[in-house]
């Protein structure tokens, strides 16, 4: 009974913390620029807006991969509050990917096109980190599971501080920050127009900005688990980092996708492949 | 009863081979071929559920005698396929085989009688299922689709008898391998089943399907001669014939120093035929073969034989250095396969690469050697092998559709075709994706691996590289202009039966994991490691998520309730595509910055001087980062690399 | 005001098009995107594209070949959509309305809502444009209703029917 009150909860309140990050993102990007900037329920407005949009598409399989794009960030989420196992949190979270990119790939439309190959290309770029921040907590914990995160008393920062850095380009990605908003972003419409989310509209452009929502919160939660006692360190590390990206995003410019996956592969995996090492070699195995 | 068991498994298919060899009525053929693959399935469920058995043939009949001079004759036939080719590499490692055999056989004198010649535990119970069900739906499959091949091809003279004809033998070989426990008889079967390999992949007789048969055929016949080079070791060391069974070697004797050098030439051979790195080349060059070959022989079955090989052996090295190089070998080859997977513009190599992806990944997972690992190997080789022989099938399929195998020639096959398209997405989002059986091993090799942490980092890397190919080739066949409603097309049942066969195989036995982990890969993990008590462990891995009801006190490493993620899938994907439709008047014309010629399904735009021109979309291949040309020479250095450090590792025997 | 209602006046997206402009609009158009202007305040983003916006910001005077790259743009725009003509040149044709490719204003495409005169239209102006056109948008002077012949909704402007 407890679990399905979690769960509601989650799926109620998830949007509403995330929409409103969507806007202090906004509020503090245009303070940083000068300017005053658009109110903080913003992205609210936005959403009703869109749903009251008439209701255009370019193919049906549009709509079943956004929509799944969203249910499978919903089950993601669910999974970590649910404190389940985080490989497949991490699994779930790259389906819902996939979801998107095959949006993306459902029509001939040349900036969907574009959108979706860069999207892939982010995929691939975060996805090893993420596999590794399992890895490496199963090298502390012994476990995978969620619950023992939470349970324990030393915070994961101490020992995976080098993973938490590789986590932060993932943040970036995630949030569709310079230098890695390749594959849709507001600012990149010069060149591939909206990139992935070119085709989409109304309602189905309402459900990707409620699914990102959904994936705000999961990827700052996923940092929170890095200082899980007493949580409220944890959340001000995750509202840290989500200030950082903000100040990294307004002074970087995009960058090529290629670019991405170089650094991403060779600094985070590097990052990742020396905290599991150690761990290994000082830990051994379980 | 299980004299007549034994003998349909692998006598059978040889008589139903010749008797298909011999008609010519295209219907005739396809009845004795529906009918063989019936009894030889009904035969393997029969196996089930049997449970373990072992047997010796009956005196009667001189069996050793027959397969020893089956095995020269086979032998002298690559000696006159080398000369026929002009193929110096396979005269030389025919030649490498002969001599020993020879050597053995009347200079040493060697008298190799094995008790229980056959034996059958729970493992053999899943591979001889694999072969017989997936191998006779492939068989239907290539009925019709070897008639449409030589249509196409204006052949005069018909030769779809003696393909059927090797292509039914080589069930009856795979069989009396994975049965076999006399180790000179499990020779014989292998070099069966590279004879089949050649034979098939030479079907078209163009001057390429040659060379990569011959190809196939030496690079095989080096683990050929590694295979000689074993027993003939074995029989020295430990002193007779007693060596020579299965079962003796993995039961005892493990850790002594002679008994790893066997074991890691076994495993040497085991690579070749699984096609690891830096022998990848002869699969891919396989690949021009017709497509029943490759869903036969190069994904679902024979390279199988190469990884089951590995695992049964598994006991033997497990807690050695050999056992740890095995699995760098698998892991690197399955990154450095995956890395080159995403440059291919042809369907059937990313198929080829991706399946020496995941043989190299069950090959990493005998070589973690836990209970958790040896069941993820197994579920994979399940698994791998429906949904591997489902795209094959499926690319034929296409292939028949467009007459073409490259990946850009298959945009848009959505509208062209949609069953074909929805089967082969099915069978692509099963290759990697939750709640599907692939990923359900790969889960649980994930959570084995960090035992030998280079593993799980290549693990890692390989399975986000896995992503990218699949996604791009799958979004390519869904790129379709605004348009609705394209009418099904028509699939001939011999097409049809298997693929959709196949199809709801995947969700059957995926979302049945459960009941057949704990029947089968329970028990033959215990069979391969005996006396271990994986139910415990290792179920915990697919059981419901404890929550408020009690977790197993000893802390299990993960867990999660498969049915939650079917239900998942079942609302994001099956809800909407039942229950979703679009109304014409909601149509608009892609995004083109207004230029197109008028309407909405049109692809077709004004440049200058109003110039029609259709607007080309092309897919990232990334040739210069991971072509073969840029890849190649560096991913088969370090395999060879790796290679040697396994066979050392077997001779230091630690 | 409706919940939707309001959404639609606090987050008008546009899309800005040229038609064949100078650029002098589209400059200004740009200046109020500027942090000077900043228009984001008030919610206005600026989408390179049809699909996601509501406003279409129309510079520059029609001629026959921006007019069907016009009105594609216009179907793919979902409803409810205004249309601004910004400059003289949007509104009537300007200095170029006798040229023999020009069509005219943006109007004889498309239906225009408010028209922003000037060359070039002064920031201010089109910020003031677009707060009309919200106005518009509030006090429902747009009327949406079923065609009886379609079924389907459309606007109607004027007693008009536009589609």
């Amino acid at each position: 009974m407890n679990q399905f009150i979690t769960v509601i909860a989650t799926i109620v309140l998830a949007p509403i913390v995330g929409g409103l990050l969507f806007g202090i993102d906004r509020r503090i990007t245009a303070r940083l620029q000068g300017r005053f900037g658009p109110p903080i329920m913003q992205p609210f407005y936005d959403f009703f807006k869109l749903l009251g949009k008439e209701s255009i598409a370019v193919s049906k399989m549009q709509f079943v991969w956004i929509y799944s794009y969203l249910v499978l960030m919903i089950a993601s989420l669910v999974c970590l509050v649910l404190q389940s196992d985080f490989l497949v949190l991490v699994f779930l979270l790259g389906f819902a990917g996939v979801s998107l990119v095959l949006g993306g790939f459902s029509t001939k439309s040349p900036y969907s096109h574009f959108g979706a190959n860069r999207e892939l290309l982010q995929i691939l770029a975060y996805e090893p980190v993420l596999l590794l921040l399992a890895i490496g907590i199963y090298a502390q914990n012994g476990t995978f599971m969620v619950s023992t995160i939470l349970s324990r008393q030393e915070p994961l920062l101490l020992s995976l501080w080098p993973l938490f850095i590789a986590v932060l380009y993932v943040l970036t990605i995630k949030m569709r920050k310079s230098p890695f908003d390749l594959a849709t972003s507001h600012h990149a419409h010069q060149e591939i127009v909206k990139g992935i989310t070119t085709e989409y509209s109304g309602s189905y452009l309402a459900l990707y900005h409620l699914a990102e929502w959904y994936e705000i919160v999961l990827v700052l939660g996923v940092i929170v688990l890095f200082w899980a006692n007493p949580i409220w360190i944890g959340l001000l590390i995750a509202f840290a980092a989500f200030l950082l990206e903000l100040v990294v995003d307004n002074i970087t410019a995009r960058m090529t996708a290629r670019w991405m996956v170089r650094l991403s592969w060779s600094v985070g995996l590097i990052l990742g492949i020396i905290n599991i090492a150690y761990l290994y070699i000082m830990k051994g195995v379980f | 009863m299980t004299d007549g068991m034994m003998a349909i498994a692998i006598l059978l298919p040889v008589v139903a081979g010749f008797l298909i060899l011999v008609i010519r009525n295209y219907f005739a053929r396809g009845v004795v071929v529906v009918l063989t693959a019936s009894v030889l399935i009904a035969n393997s469920i029969l196996f089930a559920s049997k449970g373990p058995i072992t047997y010796t043939p009956p005196a009667g009949f001189d069996w050793g005698t027959l397969i020893t001079v089956l095995d020269y004759a086979i032998l002298i036939t690559y000696l006159v396929l080398g000369l026929k080719l002009r193929n110096r590499l396979v005269l030389i490692f025919a030649a490498t085989q002969i001599i020993p055999l020879a050597y053995f056989e009347f200079v040493m004198k060697a008298h190799v009688e094995v008790k229980p010649a056959f034996v059958v535990d729970y493992l053999a119970v899943v591979m001889t299922l694999v072969i017989c069900v997936i191998g006779s739906l492939i068989c239907i499959y290539a009925i019709r689709y070897m008639r449409d091949h030589e249509e196409h091809a204006h052949l005069d003279k018909s030769r779809q008898s003696r393909f059927l004809f090797w292509l039914v033998l080589f069930l009856g070989a795979m069989n009396g391998l994975v049965f076999a426990n006399n180790l000179v008889w499990l020779y014989f079967f292998w070099e069966v089943t590279t004879l089949c390999c050649f034979m098939l992949i030479s079907h078209d007789k163009t001057q390429i399907a040659l060379q990569n048969a011959a190809r196939a055929l030496w690079m095989n016949a080096t683990g050929g001669t590694a295979f000689i080079l074993a027993i003939i070791y074995l029989y020295t060391t430990q002193g007779g014939s007693s060596a020579l069974s299965v079962q003796n070697i993995i039961g005892g004797g493990i850790h002594s120093a002679v008994m790893l050098v066997p074991v890691a030439l076994l495993c040497y051979t085991g690579c070749t035929k699984a096609a690891q790195m830096p022998f990848q080349s002869w699969l891919l060059g396989a690949m021009v073969a017709p497509t029943p070959v490759s869903a036969l022989l190069h994904s679902s079955t024979m390279v199988k034989a190469g990884v089951y090989l590995v695992i049964r052996l598994a006991p033997a090295y497990a807690g050695t250095y050999l056992s740890t190089a095995i699995a760098i070998v698998g892991g690197f080859t399955f990154l450095g396969t995956s890395a080159l997977a995403i440059s291919q513009t042809t369907g059937k190599r990313v198929l080829a690469y991706s399946t020496i992806a995941n043989l190299g990944l069950i090959m990493a997972c005998a070589g973690i050697n836990t209970p958790l690992s040896i069941a993820a190997a197994i579920l994979l080789i399940i698994f791998h092998a429906i949904s591997k022989g489902l795209l094959f099938l499926c690319a034929g399929t296409i292939e028949h559709q467009i007459w073409s195998r490259e990946i850009e020639d298959m945009e848009g096959l959505a509208a062209k075709a949609p069953l074909v398209t929805l089967i082969t997405a099915v069978g692509m989002l099963s290759m990697f994706l939750p709640p599907f059986g692939m990923l359900l091993g790969k889960w649980i090799a994930l959570e084995a691996a960090y035992k030998v942490p280079l593993a799980a980092i290549f693990f890692v890397l390989a399975s986000a590289l896995t992503m990218v190919f699949w996604t791009k080739w799958l979004g390519r066949l869904l790129q379709v202009m605004p348009k609705l409603g394209w009418p099904l097309e028509k699939l001939s049942p011999s097409y049809a039966v298997p693929l959709w066969t196949l199809f709801i195989g995947i969700f059957v036995i995926g979302f049945g994991i459960a009941p057949i982990y704990q029947d089968f890969i329970a028990s033959a993990t215990s069979n391969v490691i005996p006396g271990n008590n994986i139910i415990a462990s290792g179920w915990a891995s697919i059981v419901l998520a404890g929550s408020s009801t009690g977790q197993p006190a000893a802390a299990i490493q993960g867990s999660f309730p498969l049915w939650a993620l079917y239900l998942v899938l079942g609302i994001a994907l099956f809800l909407p595509m039942l229950f979703y439709g679009l109304k014409p008047t909601q149509l608009r014309p892609v995004y083109l910055c207004g230029e197109q010629t008028g309407g909405t399904d049109t692809d077709e735009w004004l440049a200058e001087a109003d110039i029609k021109t259709k607007f080309i979309l092309g897919g990232y291949y990334f040739q210069g980062t991971v072509g073969e040309k840029a890849l190649n020479p560096w991913v088969n250095t370090v395999a060879i690399f790796l290679l040697a450090i396994m066979i050392g590792c077997g001779v230091i025997s630690k | 005001m409706g919940l939707i209602t309001k959404s639609r006046v606090k987050s008008p997206w546009i899309m800005h098009f040229d038609n064949s402009s100078c650029n002098g609009c589209d400059i200004e158009v740009l200046a109020c995107l500027t942090p000077l202007y900043d228009v984001e305040r008030f919610g206005i983003v600026n989408m390179g594209n049809p699909k996601h916006a509501d406003v279409l910001l129309i510079t520059g005077p029609v001629n026959r070949r921006t007019a069907r790259v016009l009105r594609n743009l216009y179907d793919q725009v979902p409803s409810p959509k205004m249309v601004i003509a910004v400059g003289t040149c949007a509104s009537s044709g300007g200095v170029f309305h006798n040229c023999y490719n020009v069509l005219g204003g943006v109007d004889k495409v498309i239906p225009v809502d408010i028209y922003i005169p000037g060359c070039a239209a002064r920031p201010e102006a089109i910020i003031d444009g677009v707060v009309m056109a919200l106005q518009n948008l509030t006090e429902q002077r747009r009327l949406w209703a079923t065609c009886p012949h379609c079924k389907t909704e459309h606007e109607v402007v004027d007693q008009q029917w536009r589609i």
